[in-house]
């Protein structure tokens, strides 16, 4: 069953969403998505998609299945979709209820997903149920900080930003691990608060 | 720190304004009569509540957490300097907009050496994010 909570929240932010998170993130972040992205290979699920404004930096040609949890963001996301040089479907999801087979995919992708999966580790085990065996997930995020004053501060924003959308103290890399996921490398952006994460299913 | 000069100019331009912005507010509120610590404490904590507010709109320009953290912090530093400067003695506004800005200058110069330190691939150990 659908967390209508969380897709309610999220189909209220799409009309509005790519101007606040849109061009100033986007460029900031771009350099770093392409270089992400360009890994990829293979069956690809992409969680999630959002009004899809990663499709931009995607390698053509490549075989994608994105999901979101909310079909207003998917709504956003349609040309984009359609203009996308290469096949990608798009399907309203919850990550933690994904109807795919088990080892249906041999890479995952996120982008600034799991700041908002509201129970991240059982999301990342479901991620880690349909990626195959010693298949790689490459994630893109934002989490907190380790760090003061940078710590407090981003507990204190996440009671305002969790109201409309993500939180912004997110422990990802141990709840990647906690899922069972081997952790290969994490790459610091911006401080310790985005960062790409290389993680790999076991055999 | 990011070497696009468009990124360069902008943070710097984002945080000397929210300094000056925030350092004006302070002067605005406190006055003589304040306990000093009072004063550091009551602006610290509204100069990174408003900054945060602001770096919600300054962000659809120039990226999201990249511009969230300094820009709160500078809220934080420009309102507790000028807080409790202006507990101490009377400040003009233009004194304690430079004195924002100066505090914005700091701040944002400040997370680019931090960030120049903590950036690049970790190892797995040190890259945990504990919390408390």
């Amino acid at each position: 069953m659908v967390d209508t909570a969380t897709q309610q929240k999220w189909d209220k932010a799409a009309p509005l969403f790519d101007l606040m998170a849109g061009a100033g993130a986007e460029k900031r972040w771009e350099p770093f998505k392409r270089a992400l992205f360009s890994k990829m290979d293979g069956r690809v699920l992409f969680a999630a998609l959002g009004t899809g404004l990663d499709i931009a930096v995607f390698p053509p040609d490549q075989n994608i299945t994105a999901i979101d949890i909310s079909p207003k963001m998917l709504e956003v996301a349609a040309a984009r979709i359609a203009a996308y040089p290469g096949d990608l479907q798009a399907e309203v999801m919850d990550v933690h209820e994904m109807t795919f087979d088990d080892d249906s995919f041999d890479q995952i992708f996120t982008s600034c997903t799991f700041c908002s999966v509201p129970n991240p580790i059982a999301g990342l085990q479901s991620l880690k149920r349909v990626l195959r065996p010693g298949g790689d997930m490459y994630m893109f995020e934002h989490t907190g900080s380790r760090y003061y004053p940078f710590k407090v501060m981003m507990h204190l924003m996440t009671y305002a930003t969790r109201l409309i959308g993500p939180d912004m103290n997110r422990t990802t890399v141990t709840n990647v691990r906690a899922a069972g996921f081997e952790v290969l490398e994490v790459n610091n952006l911006f401080l310790d608060v985005v960062k790409t994460i290389h993680a790999r299913k076991r055999m | 720190m990011d070497h696009r000069l468009y990124f360069v100019l902008g943070d710097l331009l984002a945080n000397t304004l929210v300094g000056a912005l925030i350092g004006v507010l302070a002067e605005l509120i406190v006055s003589t009569s304040w306990n000093m610590n009072v004063a550091m404490l009551v602006l610290m904590a509204l100069g990174m509540l408003i900054a945060g507010i602001l770096s919600l709109l300054i962000g659809a320009l120039l990226g999201a957490m990249e511009v969230m953290v300094p820009v709160m912090l500078t809220g934080m530093v420009s309102g507790m300097v000028v807080g409790m400067w202006a507990a101490m003695a009377p400040l003009s506004g233009t004194t304690a907009a430079l004195i924002g800005a100066v505090c914005g200058f700091v701040s944002v110069v400040g997370v680019w050496i931090v960030n120049n330190a903590v950036r690049g691939v970790t190892t797995i150990e040190s890259s945990d994010e504990p919390h408390g």
